[in-house]
């Protein structure tokens, strides 16, 4: 009897244990719509008070020197940065609780384009449109398009990203100008990589092809799937006949970032879909100047294009300040932050003239390519439910890819998937 | 429980002041509270949650929805991932517990045995449950790297098949490389908890039997597994409700590709990644179920085993 006591005792509390890992908070409240606050360029006219930055870690130092910039030239103001974890999903899951408690911690908002949408919807940013307006021009497009939902623009462009294609000079002659040339290439010489593993690198991988394609995920008014789609079946048909004929190896349905990159770096391929990043890491590896990288090509005849990456600053509803916090997203993205940013943390400017700055040419090579890679590139779909949208596209490219699964019903899938998640109320 | 409030000695009367059974029940007081604050709480919150529906669109909007998200998961829309999950967890956890109970029980019987270097011994066995179980994935994820792995290396340097397996990139082979990283953590704890059962076995019961003509499998199926039996049942429990929640492995080793997504990580993709508060509660509060009802199982079904065995 003591034995049965002790062992339900035991059990109970391990099965309390399983629930109380997965039980998960939020908070209902009962206003709806966005949050009907705006910003316009005269609330930046004065700052003052206290603010506090929160986005991804500092691995640099170069957001330390923003904040310090910016607290030296603005007496009246402090600026507090608060460092969020490396990973991005662990930086939204923290910013969320915190927006969910309605808290006015984080004035200025690192985030990530995709989670945008969902953001808004909650009503946890400011208007920036008015703010934005007469600098609009001095932002390469793409990163406009990334800040924008319904028409209107809810984060100041912080900086972006692009994919890359890397090529062995030694074993690819010159830079493929078409996927079909890649692949051609790739099947000759020492095979393609990429992000083929089941997560959010896989939807990108493919988004960058379908774009390129001529196709899309969702309508442009976000309400229904496209992607069972013509262009998308000859997209994922494609990708799955370069699996087929050895084009790419079936090692890649585990690579992600970096196991692509030591992949390539290690010379077990000849090509690799890649970020620019593993430029600079390039030069330190075997394949020291036996690569060049190169912007991604078109399809068949039509223009090249690609995903946009990278982060925006936002400013959070809540806000005690909100006037100091646009202020500073404008300071970090005035011309002389931004080239000191892209020059430190060698991740690319959002403004079309950092680019030609020498210092940034210096740490950066490949600047003007680069430009073009973001200037040619489209945002993820922006969506509130975009999580789901994502997980729909690269569970279902990964069956198919990996898993035997035909085109259609993967895309048929995906397709109902999506809708499914857009019909949520 | 209330069968172990049945066991405690009837607490005689003390002349002045509390009871010893008021005494008790004050002095376990706090410790009650702060279960039910950390615990219950959250339990009955999430219970809470998996009755409505959150809106993932409009601000605040949300609904009651009674039982919908559970039927949504049972028989809906998503019954096929839970299922699925369901049948993936259950899968690995046989399997698992399975090898390291036979394992641990091997490694405890060796490490009971006197000799030079014991101690050591003892310590480095534990040396893989010491680590954390996200590291140790991180580490058999870049072990069973395909092209850069040790162990695909390791293979066919020595022209062993398999050295050309997408080891994490295929049914099956997932699987097996998700229940082998389990097996290398946790054998130890197992072997751990049965070497402290080992210890209390007198050792005259031994030496008696010997002196009968007992043979060593005679003594070993006699004397230690039934006497090894309530440790072998609290061990056993312990592994496998922590199996059926297991979220790090198939999180870092295949993101839940390759039929290794488990109730646990489809829980959190419901609910974290995706943000689908009430169906994501309502996955987890099926999991707390399932580990709960498996829980009840193994104490009346193989508890009572194990007793009668130990009263044989």
């Amino acid at each position: 009897m003591k034995l049965r006591g002790s062992v339900a005792a035991i059990a109970a509390v391990a099965a309390l244990a399983a629930l109380t890992a997965c039980g998960g908070s939020s908070n209902s409240s009962s206003s709806t719509g966005g949050s009907g606050k705006t910003l316009s360029a005269d609330d930046a006219k004065n700052p003052k008070g206290n603010i506090s930055w929160c986005i991804g870690k500092d691995t640099t130092g170069a957001f330390a020197a923003m904040v310090k910039q910016f607290n030296d030239a603005n007496p009246n103001a402090k600026v507090k940065l608060i460092e969020l974890p490396t990973s991005a999903d662990q930086q939204r899951a923290q910013q969320v609780q915190r927006l969910r408690a309605k808290s006015s911690e984080c004035d200025v908002l690192g985030i990530d384009p995709i989670w945008m949408a969902e953001y808004v919807s909650q009503g946890w940013l400011y208007d920036v449109t008015d703010a934005l307006s007469s600098r609009k021009s001095q932002f390469i497009g793409s990163t406009i398009e990334s800040a924008t939902y319904q028409g209107k623009q809810w984060a100041i462009p912080f900086n972006t990203n692009a994919g890359f294609l890397y090529y062995r000079t030694d074993k690819v002659n010159t830079a493929p100008k078409t996927w079909q040339d890649v692949y051609a290439d790739a099947k000759q010489n020492g095979g393609l990589v990429y992000q083929g593993a089941s997560y959010e690198g896989l939807t990108v991988n493919f988004l960058e092809l379908l774009y390129t394609a001529g196709g899309k995920a969702i309508s442009d008014d976000g309400k229904k799937a496209t992607i069972d789609s013509p262009e998308a079946k000859q997209v994922l048909t494609f990708m799955q006949n370069g699996v087929k004929d050895g084009a790419v190896s079936h090692s890649v349905s585990t690579y992600m970032e970096e196991e692509s990159r030591r992949a390539f770096e290690a010379g077990k391929a000849s090509l690799e879909r890649q970020w620019p990043y593993a430029y600079a890491l390039g030069q330190k590896s075997p394949i020291k100047g036996k690569f060049q990288i190169e912007t991604l090509p078109g399809w068949k005849d039509k223009p090249a294009s690609g995903v946009i990456g990278g982060y925006n600053l936002a400013v959070n509803a809540y806000s005690k300040n909100p006037g100091t916090a646009l202020a500073f997203a404008e300071f970090v993205t005035q011309p002389k932050q931004q080239e000191y940013m892209a020059a430190k943390t060698t991740l690319p400017p959002t403004l079309s003239e950092a680019y030609d700055a020498p210092a940034v040419q210096k740490v950066m090579p490949f600047a003007d390519k680069l430009r073009t890679a973001v200037e040619q590139a489209h945002p993820r779909p922006l969506s509130p439910v975009y999580p789901q949208i994502s997980e729909a596209i690269y569970k279902n490219v990964y069956n198919a890819l990996w898993n035997g699964v035909s085109v259609d019903s993967a895309l048929k899938k995906a397709n109902d998937q999506i809708n499914q998640a857009l019909k949520q109320f | 429980m209330a069968t172990a409030a049945e066991t405690v000695v009837r607490p005689r009367r003390r002349r002045s002041g509390l009871s010893e059974r008021r005494l008790a029940a004050l002095m376990i007081s706090p410790a009650v509270l702060i279960i039910l604050l950390v615990a219950a709480y959250p339990i009955a919150y999430a219970i809470w949650l998996s009755l409505h529906q959150y809106s993932l669109i409009h601000k605040g909007l949300s609904r009651w929805s009674g039982f919908e998200n559970y039927s949504t998961a049972l028989w809906g829309d998503q019954h096929q991932a839970f299922w699925t999950a369901f049948k993936t967890t259950f899968i690995f956890t046989f399997i698992s517990v399975g090898l390291e109970l036979v394992l641990g029980l091997a490694m405890a019987l060796a490490m009971h045995q006197a000799f030079r270097g014991r101690g050591v011994l003892r310590a480095t066995v534990l040396v893989p449950w010491a680590i954390l179980t996200v590291v140790t994935a991180m580490t058999w994820k870049t072990i069973f790297d395909p092209d850069l792995g040790f162990a695909n290396t390791m293979l066919r340097a020595l022209h062993l098949p398999g050295g050309h397996v997408v080891w994490l990139g295929e049914s099956g082979y997932a699987m097996a490389v998700m229940i082998f990283a389990d097996v290398w953590k946790t054998a130890p704890f197992m072997a751990l908890l049965l070497l402290a059962g080992l210890q209390v076995i007198p050792e005259d019961v031994y030496d008696a039997a010997k002196v009968d003509g007992a043979t060593t499998w005679q003594r070993f199926r006699r004397i230690t597994l039934p006497l090894l039996a309530p440790a072998i049942l609290v061990a056993l429990i312990f592994r496998t409700l922590d199996a059926l929640r297991v979220f790090d492995l198939p999180y870092v080793l295949t993101q839940g590709a390759n039929g290794t997504t488990t109730l646990s990580l489809e829980a959190q993709q419901t609910l974290v990644n995706n943000g689908i508060i009430g169906l994501g509660s309502a996955l987890s509060v099926l999991t707390f179920a399932t580990v709960m009802l498996v829980s009840f199982l193994y104490i009346r079904f193989v508890g009572g085993n194990i007793r009668a065995l130990a009263e044989d």
